[in-house]
């Protein structure tokens, strides 16, 4: 799946001080998951990465030979905008690292309407050893709060540093308050299919261990999440899809499929793009520019492993 | 204050202040003139803003004025504009005034005095002529569809943008980003740039002062700033000096260390010219800005349950601070709201316990919202404040209103409390957020008074002494140039403002309407 709309999804990192953000970063600028991403971050100096993977470096840039580039945000975030979607080959998805007190929804806004760019998802990290001390603070406490209800998704970091209770009462105590699915990470490691959107993981490729610097928990994260794609064989009833978008458990983390609805719509167009990322969902017109040959399109779904089947969600939509 | 009948000057310096009698000594040595000019007026300290933004007013300053409130420029008399239908009348005028094509950029809506303008309304007064109407507190622009022509505009983008409302032709917050994608190119241009510049030059000439502070030089872009000032601002006519503190200060980033930071800093006064002039004074920032509704304030929080900004992260803030500080430096500190203060104070009550200084110049710029507990704090740690006095003039009415209640809003930019703690405190226009007119800020400090004409909070008021020490003596204290500026004494620079009045004899409600004859800058005459 390339981006059916010719918009490149941003993705925004948020999450207050040392809560991980960079850790992660370094993470998806070095990992061999075969995107190019454009990573923006506000404190290049933190972005750590081995002198031998760094192609050129141009002081607000730097370029990595997986294709991957790394961009200070000097001045106005737009400006960092415009300066990665005139790379050629343009990048599959942008990584925005939102300040840490940023409200990442504002952040959010410019990958809504950014030109060339659209919302991918916001995620926002927490550190579980402090988080809950931050949220009291008196100074940030509204703020941390406030980020995480910002969020489509929560990767409560540095979950190896605490106990298994410890780390549950935390991630039940983020989920009542954000709303949406919390996953726990550690050392950055996190199923790609997770914080990228999945038109730009096409190559199915994942983590590979021999590059990361934890093998282990990288293959644990992999374990943690299942992923379905079904060929539709029919066009979808589009109330049934809608229904189903707003009903899917939190375990499911993220959709994105590309339909045809077996209702002509309103505004005409024959394939629609199907996106959800945590709770929220959109269902958008798109031109026909895909080849699906006959088919009713094609569905993917990430999902916990265990907690729901993913194929069985699918195939829901359209049996019966 | 003390008072005298004449001044000698040598090679741009005093060198006696006195009488003719008492000078005596010099006048017996020296070859001299008398010179009689100002035997009717009054001889006043160079008027100093010790914080105010000439970059940020070279892009407004082009732009057409349509607040709430009056301005007096050296180029016109702008009246106020109260009312949606007095405002659009006023862009009618502007419209048939300028010449075709030209945009007209109008600068001073809000909403609370002007009700909501939109796209429509904009396209009535012009199908042809880009119009942008720019928010007060650089909060939203509305523009028309001729303006979305002259942008080049991506709609399709704009309409998937959460805060741009493109039927509206209304750009907020983040969305003004999107806005200054495809206006910045015109707004900061060279030529454009410089002729905002050169009106900054004449308003502060024309408000009587001979030294400002720059409190953020480079939020445009530092190098670009500094060769755009030294070319508009160190021209022999000039009647000023600008003392520059770095804009990028505390904000951290680009993976320098904070000792590089300082090392730099610390540097740049080896650049200094005759009129630009860097220090070791640094400038961070603790919470968002007033005008713009983003402090951070402690409980009861906004009236409208919005909340504020931080602009530094609080840790951020105390490792730079404590860097800042060991090093040494002045720090002033950006704060608008008490919770901004709150954060400001226990830091700087954290770095006095670690390692005591005396004279630290520690300085709360703006002093929005504050408690008379805080105060007290201040004075412990020998804390200043450059205060933002004018809040009360334009603000306290519609923030009692709609921001924060009467209460507090009426105790906005506390002055009476830091006079009577002993906390030395300088008054300043932030400019454009105030009319750089020392002393209408002086009036507003002694009288608050505000548009609606009610005095808020009598309590808080300032001396007459205190309120012209804060645009005098205690404005260059906060500047570290209490040796060189600020009043009348032996080796100090020739700066003077001289007015039509004396401030004794009028009394501090006609403060502001003295009319002004000009000033002496370095013992030359400049008349307005």
């Amino acid at each position: 799946m390339t981006s059916p709309d010719g918009l490149v999804p941003v993705t925004v990192l948020g999450g207050y001080l040392g809560a991980g953000k960079t850790t992660l970063v370094n993470n998806l600028l070095t990992n061999d998951h075969g995107r190019r991403l454009a990573v923006l971050v506000n404190d290049f100096g933190a972005v750590n990465i081995d002198v031998d993977l760094i192609v050129s470096h141009d002081g607000e840039t730097i370029s990595l030979e997986n294709g991957c580039v790394c961009c200070s945000i000097s001045d106005a975030l737009g400006d960092s905008l415009d300066r990665v979607l005139a790379l050629d080959p343009q990048p599959d998805q942008i990584v925005i690292e939102a300040s840490g007190v940023a409200d990442p929804t504002k952040i959010a806004s410019y990958g809504y309407g950014w030109p060339g760019c659209r919302l991918d998802a916001v995620i926002v990290l927490a550190d579980v050893e402090t988080i809950q001390d931050r949220a009291k603070d008196q100074f940030v406490g509204e703020l941390i709060i406030r980020q995480l209800r910002g969020a489509d998704l929560v990767l409560a970091t540095k979950s190896d540093l605490v106990g298994e209770d410890a780390l549950n009462s935390v991630i039940c105590w983020a989920a009542e308050i954000a709303a949406v699915p919390v996953t726990p990470i550690s050392h950055g490691a996190i199923d790609p299919k997770i914080v990228l959107d999945l038109s730009s993981c096409d190559r199915d490729a994942s983590w590979d261990p021999q590059t990361s610097h934890d093998a282990n928990s990288l293959k644990a994260a992999e374990d943690m999440f299942e992923t379905a794609t079904l060929a539709l064989s029919r066009p979808l009833d589009r109330s049934r899809l809608e229904e189903a978008l707003t009903l899917w458990p939190q375990d499911v983390m993220r959709a994105k499929g590309i339909v045809r609805f077996s209702e002509a719509c309103d505004c005409g167009a024959e394939l629609h793009v199907v996106q959800r990322v945590g709770l929220r969902w959109s269902i958008e017109p798109t031109l026909p520019e895909i080849n699906l040959e006959d088919s009713g399109g094609q569905l993917m779904v990430v999902a916990r492993r265990g907690a729901v089947d993913a194929a069985s969600l699918i195939s829901d939509l359209v049996d019966g | 204050m003390p008072t005298a009948e004449a001044v000698a000057v040598r090679d741009g310096h005093i060198v006696e202040v006195g009488t003719l009698a008492t000078m005596a000594p010099w006048l017996d040595n020296y070859a001299h003139q008398v010179d009689d000019t100002f035997i009717d007026h009054v001889i006043m300290p160079g008027f100093i803003d010790p914080h105010l933004h000439p970059s940020m007013a070279a892009v407004l300053l082009p732009m057409e004025f349509t607040t709430v409130v009056e301005w007096d420029l050296p180029w016109s008399e702008i009246g106020a504009v109260s009312g949606r239908v007095e405002l659009l009348d006023r862009l009618m005028e502007l419209d048939a005034d300028l010449e075709p094509e030209a945009p007209l950029f109008a600068w001073g809506h809000h909403p609370i005095w002007h009700g909501e303008v939109d796209r429509e309304a904009l396209n009535e007064i012009s199908a042809t002529r880009p119009i942008i109407v720019w928010h007060r507190g650089y909060h939203s622009l509305i523009v028309n569809d001729a303006c979305y022509r002259w942008m080049n505009i991506d709609l399709d983008a704009a309409r998937r943008h959460p805060q741009v409302d493109v039927e509206k032709g209304a750009f907020f917050e983040t969305g003004l980003g999107f806005a200054y994608r495809y206006m910045n190119s015109f707004l900061l241009g060279t030529e454009r740039f410089r002729a905002g510049l050169d009106r900054m030059r004449q308003v502060i000439h024309h408000g009587g002062q001979t030294t400002i502070g720059d409190a953020a030089m480079g939020m445009y872009g530092f190098e670009e700033e500094w060769e755009h000032l030294k070319a508009v601002m160190e021209r022999p006519d000039t009647p000023f000096r600008i003392q520059l503190m770095p804009f990028e200060m505390g904000l951290g980033g680009e993976g320098e260390s904070d000792e590089a930071m300082i090392e730099r800093v610390l540097s740049y006064p080896q650049r200094n010219t005759h009129r630009l002039r860097f220090s070791d004074h640094v400038k961070m920032f603790a919470d968002g800005g007033f005008f713009a509704e983003l402090l951070m304030l402690k409980s009861p929080g906004h009236l409208d349950g919005r909340h504020g900004e931080w602009m530094t992260p609080p840790e951020r803030f105390e490792q730079v601070a404590r860097s800042f500080w060991n090093a040494g430096l002045k720090i002033h500190v950006h704060c608008s709201g008490d919770l901004g203060v709150e954060m400001t104070l226990s830091t700087l009550e954290k770095l006095q316990w670690e390692r005591p200084r005396f004279d630290h110049r520690f300085t709360f710029e703006h002093f929005g919202i504050s408690s008379a507990q805080q105060v007290a704090r201040m004075a412990e740690v020998g804390a200043l404040a450059s205060v933002n006095a004018y809040y009360v003039y334009e603000l306290s009415r519609a923030f009692a209103d709609h921001t924060l209640g009467y209460e507090r809003a009426s105790q906005m930019s506390r002055l009476g409390s830091l006079e009577r703690a002993g906390v030395r405190f300088a008054v300043h226009s932030d400019f454009t957020m105030a009319p750089a007119k020392p002393l209408n800020n002086a009036w507003v400090a002694a009288n608050r008074l505000n548009e609606a004409g009610e005095v808020m909070c009598p309590n808080e008021r300032a001396s007459l002494d205190a309120a012209l020490k804060a645009i005098t003596c205690n404005a260059a204290y906060v500047l570290g140039l209490e040796d060189e500026i600020g009043s009348l004494r032996w080796g100090k620079r020739a700066d003077f403002t001289i007015l039509e009045a004396d401030p004794y004899d009028v009394g501090a409600e006609a403060l502001r309407d003295i009319p002004i004859w000009g000033t002496v800058f370095e013992g030359e005459k400049f008349p307005i």
